[in-house]
């Protein structure tokens, strides 16, 4: 039965939820708006930050919270290292590139789950205790889990920085530059693989920080990084391919729909509310709704 | 009659290969055991190798176990003959579960096989086996169809998966007898084969013995977010919570709930997940007074002394505990190794006839079972499970009463 407690309820979870996934799409949406290059490691990134907000937690007794601008710059040099050690060479192919690209990233994707499972073995994982894991604030019937909450808050904190770096720095110039036209930027003294490098950094940087909150309430398993990946696709694909705006609006949609959906009908099938809205989207605007392309 | 030597020569002869021959027979008895000894599930194979020779080991040395066989050197009913594993790697594929059954048989003439770990792989292996009448004892495969396939030779001493849904209801008839108030049921499944059926067997006994399902809802496995499930889960406030979950979904539906400020009256889980200690670890701390069922639990020594005892043999092996797989393992050749023993042969008709003449009172297994005697399809209907409360840290044994240490503590809130 639907009641106004629960309606706001699912609401306000759905808005939370939503938000998050807006931060883990939003890395996906920078680097591909930069050079057209999809992630496919961009679950896996995620399991990374996980688990290095887990190491910080066992090893350095950091809360996630502190350790995430920690997490953050890990992943930004992973970012980097990555573009400058494997992307950099996959772009280069001159026949198929496309499939390279692909290929080039979705190996690494599964090189890092291997990896994850050799060294941190398949078994499920979590940080006991938190500064925010475990609390709930309630207002007037309505339950908002903290850590959620102050996800959503470093989602919105880390859009509009990223909207002010983007805006109003030579970085963020030089980067809306390359992604205008890789080529001619050269002729104005641009170093293009920097700006790449920067580019993925900040793409994983992100992702890092939304993968340093989500230990303080996920479990965390090799494989975590999977259903969250689909998601962040679809988010992507949804607010726009290449829109950092984009990915942050879709985010939402995709938390609201899911949770207006699991209202209407049974929970198994609240994904379906998300793919239709989706299939609306590719059938009358098929560059996503605040695409460019 | 006049006695020639040649007729005393011949006559003497014959005993004489009588008695090698019976000797030949009575030195040993060959078992096949055929597990994944190798790929994903290779550590079931390897732990339960160690469980099937702590068994041996039993019977083939004097033990003193109250145990059958534990006593004796052998088989006293063949002449004190050795019992003898060997083991086949069926590597979870039902087609060499199948071959491999096959080259026990006729290569290594063995007198039964048991096995198999998966459900599909003792579909094949007891075909196999029926067609070269060589009776099959199901140590550890739970699927409810196995035994209902009208095979003669097919034996399993262990429950099946309905028998722990049934147990549940049980536990519960009993406590509204003793007076709580148990009238609504929440199920809560994940949405591939075990959820299902575990549901589904879950609504059909609730439908029998006038339990309401006040909530059924099934839930896409590794979901990101179960924050619709539980609101809808809170909503209904049923008397008991029953999930049928996997350890992720597991502690995110335990997560979930204490950030939605839902705590449940009764939570009662089949297995899976919340007999995983990665569960307890994260979450342990928040569900404490859920109850999980199971087919062993080592707080059984207690009540029956050989678990301990047997536990400690396994533990030299294998250091580890005995747990629901390798005990069921164990029991089961025990109890193969006591029916060939009263068969007084190692051919697969005498052992079968033996097998359903079994009648092992459940003092002398290591299982919390009523006994064990099988029924027309080989099911055991006695094989009660247990279930186990998680309080002060670990799980203790509430029910059945031959088996419980301490009462249940009901509602789960109460603690």
């Amino acid at each position: 039965m639907l009641t106004t407690a629960t309606i706001v309820q699912s609401l306000a979870s759905g808005l939370l939820m939503g938000l998050l996934y807006g931060l883990i799409a939003v890395g996906l949406a920078l680097i591909f708006g930069l050079m057209d290059v999809v992630n496919f490691a961009h679950g896996e990134f995620l399991m990374a930050a996980m688990y290095a907000a887990l190491g910080c937690s066992v090893f350095l007794a950091l809360d996630p919270l502190i350790a995430a601008p920690l997490v953050a710059a890990a992943l930004f040099a992973f970012g980097a290292l990555v573009y400058l050690g494997i992307v950099r060479f996959a772009v280069r192919a001159k026949t198929n590139a496309g499939m390279v690209q692909i290929f080039a990233t979705f190996g690494l994707a599964i090189v890092m789950r291997g990896l994850a499972q050799w060294l941190f073995t398949p078994d499920y994982r979590s940080i006991p205790s938190s500064w925010i894991g475990n609390r709930t604030v309630s207002i007037a019937g309505i339950f908002l889990p903290l850590p959620q909450l102050v996800g959503a808050v470093v989602a919105i904190a880390a859009f509009a920085g990223l909207y002010l770096v983007i805006r109003r720095t030579d970085f963020g110039r030089a980067l809306e530059a390359t992604r205008e036209d890789a080529g001619a930027v050269a002729l104005v003294g641009i170093d293009r693989n920097r700006v790449f490098a920067y580019g993925w950094g900040l793409g994983a940087a992100l992702v890092g920080l939304a993968g340093a909150i989500m230990a303080t309430f996920f479990y965390i398993y090799p494989d975590v990084g999977a259903s969250f990946a689909l998601i962040a696709y679809v988010t992507v694909a949804l607010g726009g391919f290449g829109s950092v705006f984009g990915a942050f609006a879709g985010g939402i949609i995709v938390g609201l729909v899911e949770a207006t959906t699991a209202m209407i009908l049974p929970p198994a099938l609240k994904s379906v509310g998300i793919y239709a809205v989706y299939l609306g989207v590719v059938f009358f605007r098929p560059r996503g709704l605040f695409g460019s392309i | 009659m006049r006695v020639s030597r040649r007729t005393v020569l011949i006559g003497s002869t014959a005993s004489l290969v009588a008695t090698t021959l019976r000797a030949q027979q009575a030195s040993e008895v060959v078992i096949g055991v055929i597990y994944p000894l190798s790929g994903a599930s290779a550590q079931i194979g390897v732990d339960a190798q160690h469980a099937f020779n702590t068994a041996a080991d039993i019977i083939n040395t004097v033990h003193d176990l109250d145990l059958p066989l534990a006593k004796s050197a052998g088989l006293p009913g063949l002449g004190g003959a050795k019992v003898r594993l060997i083991f086949a790697d069926h590597q979870a594929d039902p087609q060499k579960g199948r071959a491999e059954a096959e080259r026990l048989i006729t290569q290594e003439k063995v007198a039964a096989i048991v096995g198999t770990y998966q459900s599909a792989v003792a579909v094949t292996v007891s075909e196999t086996c029926e067609r070269y009448e060589i009776p099959y004892l199901s140590a550890d495969n739970s699927s409810p169809s196995l035994n209902r396939r009208g095979l003669k030779f097919y034996f399993r001493a262990a429950a099946h998966d309905e028998m722990f849904s049934a147990a549940m209801f049980d536990f519960f008839d009993a406590l509204k007898k003793k007076g709580q108030k148990i009238e609504t049921l929440a199920l809560f499944h994940e949405d591939t084969i075990f959820g299902t059926d575990s549901s589904n067997a879950q609504l059909k006994l609730a439908g029998d013995r006038g339990y309401k399902v006040v909530a059924n809802i099934k839930y896409r496995a590794n979901s990101p977010s179960l924050t619709a499930e539980v609101q809808q889960l809170k909503a209904a406030d049923a008397d008991v919570l029953m999930p049928s979950s996997y350890t992720t979904d597991g502690i995110l539906l335990v997560k979930t709930m204490g950030e939605l400020g839902y705590l449940p009256k009764a939570m009662v889980a089949q297995d899976a997940g919340f007999a995983e200690k990665a569960l307890y670890d994260a979450v342990g701390d928040k569900i404490t007074g859920v109850i999980s069922r199971g087919s062993f639990s080592l707080d059984l020594a207690a009540k029956r002394p050989s678990v301990g005892k047997v536990n400690d043999l396994y533990k030299a092996r294998s250091g580890k505990d005995l747990n629901d797989y390798s005990s069921r393992q164990f029991m089961a050749l025990i109890v193969l190794a006591d029916a060939i023993d009263r068969a007084k042969s190692a051919e697969g008709e005498k052992i079968r006839a033996s097998l359903v003449a079994t009648d092992l009172p459940g003092e002398r297994t290591i299982m919390p079972w009523k006994r064990v005697k099988f029924d027309e399809t080989g099911q055991n209907n006695d094989a009660d499970p247990v279930l186990l409360q998680w309080t002060g840290g670990k799980f203790v044994t509430i029910y059945p009463a031959q088996a419980a240490i301490a009462e249940a503590i009901w509602p789960m809130n109460k603690t």
